[in-house]
C-alpha cells in the first residue's frame, strides 16, 4: 500500500491542475459567448470569391 | 409560387433583374434584389451557399432599403458617448442589427474586414444579434453603419456602459469559478468520503477523512461565500432568506468536519454540504442566465427608435444633415420622412400628411396634420415628408414624461418575498427548536458532549437543499420553455404573482384584433377593362396610407400582374389617380373609379382575430375576468366586445393613458395586457404587466412580460404555465419538507450519520429535480 504516498498527491495534484486551467480559462472570457463560436468554426473555410461579373449595374 | 431567392418569401409578383432573361432568381422586392446584387457584386455569394446549407434560426423578412447616411455616427460628440476603446486601444462600438437570422449572416459580418477598408475586426454575438466594429485607427464608423445597411440589416449603435459591463463580466465570470472549484471539490471528496464508507480503517481513514476536510476548504470558504453574503444581508434588513438556514447548516457542518481533524471519529457531512453548495450554485446560475436572456432584449429594444433624424442646417430648411435623436435641441428644424417616427413633440412647419398616433392614443384611425398643427413624439409619419420645429424634446415631451411615469412607477413598485423565502422563516424556527430540544433532551442523560453533537447534526442534515433547489429548478424550467414559445418573462417572481391573477385588461389593438386594417367587404360592381386585381395593386403599390396598404395585401392573394401607369398621383384626402391603356381610374375612400365610373367599392376595418373568441372563453372558465381598456372611439370598441362576446360594461373606450393607469389601480390582481406607449404606465401599475409584439419601448420596458408573437392565444398560455408551474413548485415544496421531516426523526431516533446524510440529502434533490423534469399534465401538452 505504499504505493498510496505517491498516487494520492497525484491525484490532488492532477486535479489542481484541471481547476487551475479552469479557472484561467473562466477568467479570460473564454465562456462569455457560448452560442457563436461553435458555429464561427464551421465557416472557417468560406472565402470571398473575386467579383465575376460586371453586368450587375452600381446602386446608388 | 416563386419563392425570393434572398429572403424565402413568396414572391407576388416576382421582380428579376434586367440581364437575368431566363428569370432563375426572382425577388419578392426591390429591397431584396439589392442586396442580393451588392453580395454578388462584392464576391460574398457564398452566403446563399451557407444560408441554404443551414437551419434557420429566425424567419427572415424581405430587407427594407434605408437611404441613411450615418453621417451622425461620426460626429466627435456622438463618438465621445457610444465608443470606447478595447483592451489593445483601438476605437470600437457595438451594433445591435436588425435582421440577422441565421449562419449566413455570422459569416457575412464576420468577413466585413476583407471589404470594408475602414474596419479592423467585426465580431457578431449571434444570440444578442449585436456586431463589435473595431475600427481601423482611421476609420470611419459611418461606413461599417453603411455597409450592414447596405448588406439589409439595420444597425442601431448600442450605448456601452464600459465599467458596467466589465464588472458584469467579471462577476459571472467569478459565479462560474465559484462552481468550478464546487464541482472539482465535490467529486474528489466523494472518493475519500465513499472509501471511508466502504472500510477503509485506521490510518487510511484517517488520511482519509483529513483530505476530505481540505478539499472541503475552498468550498466552504470560497464557493459558498454568496450564501453567507445574502444570509447576512437578510439579517441585516430583518428579511428573511432562504439563505439564513442553509448558511448555518454549511457553518455547523465544516466546524464539525474541523473537529474530526483532532479525535477520532473520521466520517463528516462534508460530502454531502459540498455537493449541496455545488448544486445550489448550479440552480441559481441558470435562473439567473435564463433571466438575463430575457432582460437583454429589453434592453436592446431601447435603441430601437434610436435611427437618425435629419436635421436642417441652413435657416431656410433646404439642406439637411443627420443626426442622432440624442442630440435634437428645442427649436431645431426636423425633416420627417414617411415611415419614420416623430423625435420631439413640436409644430408642422411645412408639409401635408396622415400621422398613426395609435402608439401615443389609441386611435385607430390616421389623423391628417398640415402646417401650424402640433405633432407629438411617439407618433409615426406614414404618408408625406414633413417639417417640423421641435418644441419639447426629450425629457419634456409627452412621450418622455409618461417614461417618467413609468419608471417612476417601477421604482415605487416593491418585490414580492417569494414562497421559498417565506417558508424559510418558519423552517428556520422550527429547525432552532427541534436542535435546541434535542439538545436538552440528551443533556437530561447527563452527556453534555454529546448533546451538542447530536444537535449539531440536526442543523446539518436538516439543511434545506431540496427546498432551496425546489423553486429556481422549476422557474429555470418555466422561464426557458416559455420562451421556446416566444414568452419572454423578465424575472422569476412574476410567475408567481401571475397564477394569483383575477383581472385581465387588453388593449384592443393588436391583442383582439389585428392592430392593421383589412379589407372586409370587397364589391366588384362592373366589367373593367383591365382586371381589378391589377388596377389596384399597381395604383397603390407605391402608396403608404394604411388604407393602400391594406387594399395591395388583399390583391397580392390573387396574383395581380405589373402593368405600366401613367401619371400617377397620390392627393391627400383624395387618394389616388392614374391612366392605365388610356383609361382613367381613381381608387378612394369611396371605391375604385374606371373614367369616373364606380366599379368596385369596399369596406375596410381592424378586425378581430380568429381566436379571440375561443380564447376569451378559455380565459373566462379559468376564472378570470376580461375587460377591455381602450383609447379608440366607443363604436369601434363596441362593436369589437359584441364580435368576442364580451358584456358591454367591460369595455372602456376612450380612455386617457393616466384612466387607463387609475382602472389598473382600483383593481387588486391585476395584468395589462398592451402595446402602445399610451398602455405603459397601466403597464407599470398592473401587478403583471405584459407588452405584445410591435411594441414601444417603452411600453417594452414597463412590461414584466413580452411576447412575441400577437393575439390572445399566448396570454392564455402565459395563465396556465403560471398555474401549473406553481402546482409544481408545491409539489417540490412538499417533497422536499417530507425528506426533511424524515431526517429530523432519524436525528431523533439516534440512527443519522453522515452515510445516511449522504443518502438521503441527494436523494432529496433528485426527487425535485425529477419532479420539476416531469411536470403535469397540462405543461407536457403546453411544451409540445
Amino acid at each position: 500500500m505504499e504505493i498510496m504516498a505517491i498516487l494520492l498527491p497525484l491525484a490532488i495534484l492532477l486535479g489542481g491542475v484541471f481547476v487551475f486551467a479552469f479557472v484561467w480559462s473562466a477568467k479570460k472570457g473564454q465562456y462569455d459567448d457560448l452560442e457563436t463560436p461553435r458555429f464561427r468554426m464551421l465557416l472557417d473555410d468560406k472565402k470571398i470569391t473575386k467579383p465575376t461579373t460586371n453586368l450587375i449595374k452600381e446602386e446608388k | 409560387m416563386e419563392v425570393c431567392v434572398h429572403c424565402d418569401e413568396v414572391a407576388v409578383p416576382p421582380l428579376y433583374n434586367e440581364d437575368d432573361q431566363s428569370q432563375q432568381h426572382p425577388f419578392c422586392c426591390q429591397g431584396c434584389m439589392t442586396v442580393y446584387n451588392v453580395l454578388h457584386q462584392k464576391g460574398l455569394e457564398a452566403y446563399y451557399e451557407i444560408k441554404n446549407n443551414s437551419a434557420v434560426f429566425k424567419r427572415r423578412s424581405p430587407v427594407e432599403l434605408k437611404s441613411t447616411q450615418f453621417k451622425y455616427l461620426d460626429d466627435a460628440d456622438f463618438e465621445k458617448e457610444f465608443s470606447y476603446l478595447d483592451s489593445t486601444g483601438y476605437r470600437t462600438m457595438e451594433f445591435y442589427l436588425e435582421g440577422i437570422h441565421c449562419l449566413a449572416c455570422l459569416w457575412l459580418i464576420e468577413k466585413l474586414p476583407e471589404f470594408v477598408s475602414d474596419v479592423m475586426i467585426s465580431k457578431l454575438d449571434l444570440e444578442r444579434s449585436v456586431a463589435t466594429v473595431v475600427l481601423k485607427p482611421e476609420g470611419k464608423f459611418s461606413s461599417a453603419a453603411k455597409e450592414f445597411s447596405q448588406l439589409g440589416y439595420r444597425p442601431h449603435p448600442l450605448k456601452r456602459n464600459q465599467d458596467v459591463m466589465d464588472f458584469k463580466a467579471k462577476e459571472e465570470r467569478l459565479a462560474l469559478i465559484r462552481i468550478g472549484v464546487a464541482g472539482a471539490a465535490t467529486g474528489n471528496i466523494m472518493i475519500y468520503a465513499v472509501s471511508v464508507y466502504g472500510g477503509a480503517a485506521g490510518q487510511f481513514a484517517e488520511i482519509f477523512n483529513a483530505l476530505t476536510v481540505i478539499l472541503a476548504f475552498p468550498v466552504m470558504l470560497f464557493s459558498a461565500w454568496p450564501f453567507y453574503q445574502n444570509a447576512w444581508h437578510a439579517i441585516k434588513n430583518k428579511t428573511v432568506s432562504i439563505d439564513i438556514p442553509i448558511s448555518i447548516a454549511l457553518v455547523a457542518g465544516g466546524l464539525f468536519g474541523f473537529t474530526t481533524l483532532f479525535t477520532d471519529v473520521n466520517e463528516n457531512y462534508l460530502d454531502s454540504l459540498t455537493m449541496l453548495v455545488f448544486l445550489l450554485l448550479m440552480s441559481r446560475y441558470f435562473l439567473q442566465k435564463i433571466q438575463e436572456k430575457g432582460l437583454s432584449a429589453q434592453d436592446l429594444h431601447y435603441f430601437y427608435q434610436s435611427d437618425s433624424v435629419l436635421k436642417a442646417t441652413t435657416e431656410e430648411a433646404t439642406e439637411f444633415s443627420e443626426i442622432h435623436p440624442k442630440f435634437i435641441k428645442s427649436g431645431d428644424i426636423l425633416k420627417i420622412r414617411p415611415g419614420e417616427f416623430i423625435p420631439a413633440d413640436g409644430e408642422i412647419v411645412s408639409g401635408l400628411s396622415y400621422m398613426n398616433n395609435s402608439l401615443l392614443t389609441g386611435e385607430s384611425e390616421p389623423v391628417k396634420v398640415r402646417v401650424g398643427e402640433k405633432v407629438f413624439s411617439g407618433t409615426q409619419n406614414i404618408d408625406q415628408d414633413l417639417v417640423m420645429k421641435a418644441e419639447k424634446v426629450h425629457d419634456e415631451s409627452r412621450l418622455g414624461r409618461l417614461l417618467k411615469n413609468v419608471e417612476n412607477g417601477w421604482a415605487h413598485r416593491s418585490r414580492i418575498v417569494d414562497l421559498t423565502n417565506r417558508i424559510s422563516k418558519h423552517f428556520t424556527i422550527a429547525v432552532f427548536l427541534m436542535a435546541g430540544t434535542l439538545f436538552l433532551y440528551h443533556y437530561m442523560q447527563g452527556n453534555v458532549r454529546h448533546a451538542l453533537e447530536q444537535a449539531i447534526t440536526l442543523l446539518i442534515v436538516t439543511c434545506p437543499c431540496a427546498l432551496a433547489l425546489a423553486t429556481p429548478l422549476t422557474f429555470t424550467r418555466a422561464l426557458s420553455k416559455a420562451s421556446e414559445q416566444g414568452i419572454i418573462i423578465k424575472s422569476d417572481e412574476v410567475i408567481e404573482k401571475l397564477a394569483k391573477i383575477k383581472n385581465i385588461f387588453v388593449d384592443k389593438t393588436g391583442t383582439i384584433t389585428f392592430g392593421k386594417l383589412k379589407i372586409t367587404h370587397f364589391k366588384a360592381l362592373k366589367e373593367t377593362h383591365l382586371p381589378l386585381v391589377d388596377i389596384i395593386y399597381n395604383l397603390e403599390k407605391r402608396s403608404r396610407h394604411p388604407v393602400a396598404v391594406s387594399l395591395v395585401e388583399y390583391v397580392k392573394s390573387q396574383a395581380p400582374k405589373l402593368v405600366a401607369v401613367e401619371d400617377l398621383k397620390e392627393t391627400i384626402g383624395q387618394g389616388v389617380s392614374g391612366t392605365i391603356n388610356g383609361h382613367f381610374y381613381v381608387i378612394n375612400k369611396s371605391g375604385v373609379f374606371e373614367d369616373d365610373i364606380l366599379v368596385a367599392t369596399y369596406q375596410v376595418e381592424d378586425t378581430v382575430r380568429n381566436d379571440s373568441r375561443p380564447t376569451l372563453d378559455k380565459i373566462v372558465s379559468k376564472g378570470r375576468n376580461i375587460q377591455i381598456l381602450s383609447g379608440d372611439r366607443a363604436e369601434v370598441v363596441e362593436s369589437i366586445a359584441q364580435e368576442i362576446n364580451l358584456p358591454g360594461n367591460f369595455a372602456h373606450s376612450g380612455l386617457t393613458p393616466e384612466e387607463k393607469s387609475q382602472k389598473i389601480k382600483n383593481t387588486s390582481h391585476s395584468m395589462m395586457v398592451g402595446d402602445g406607449a399610451n398602455d405603459a404606465i397601466a403597464l407599470g401599475d398592473a401587478d403583471v404587466g405584459v407588452a405584445v409584439l410591435g411594441a414601444m419601448d417603452i411600453s417594452l420596458r414597463a412590461a414584466d412580460v413580452y411576447l412575441t408573437t400577437p393575439g390572445l392565444v399566448p396570454v392564455e398560455k402565459l395563465i396556465t404555465l403560471s398555474e401549473e408551474t406553481m402546482k409544481v413548485v408545491y409539489r417540490n415544496l412538499g417533497l422536499s419538507l417530507t425528506y426533511n421531516c424524515i431526517s429530523v426523526a432519524l436525528c431523533f431516533a439516534g440512527y443519522i450519520s453522515p452515510l445516511t446524510a449522504a443518502i438521503i440529502m441527494p436523494l432529496s434533490s433528485l426527487s425535485v429535480l425529477i419532479s420539476t423534469l416531469i411536470g403535469t399534465k397540462e405543461l407536457r401538452s403546453l411544451w409540445k
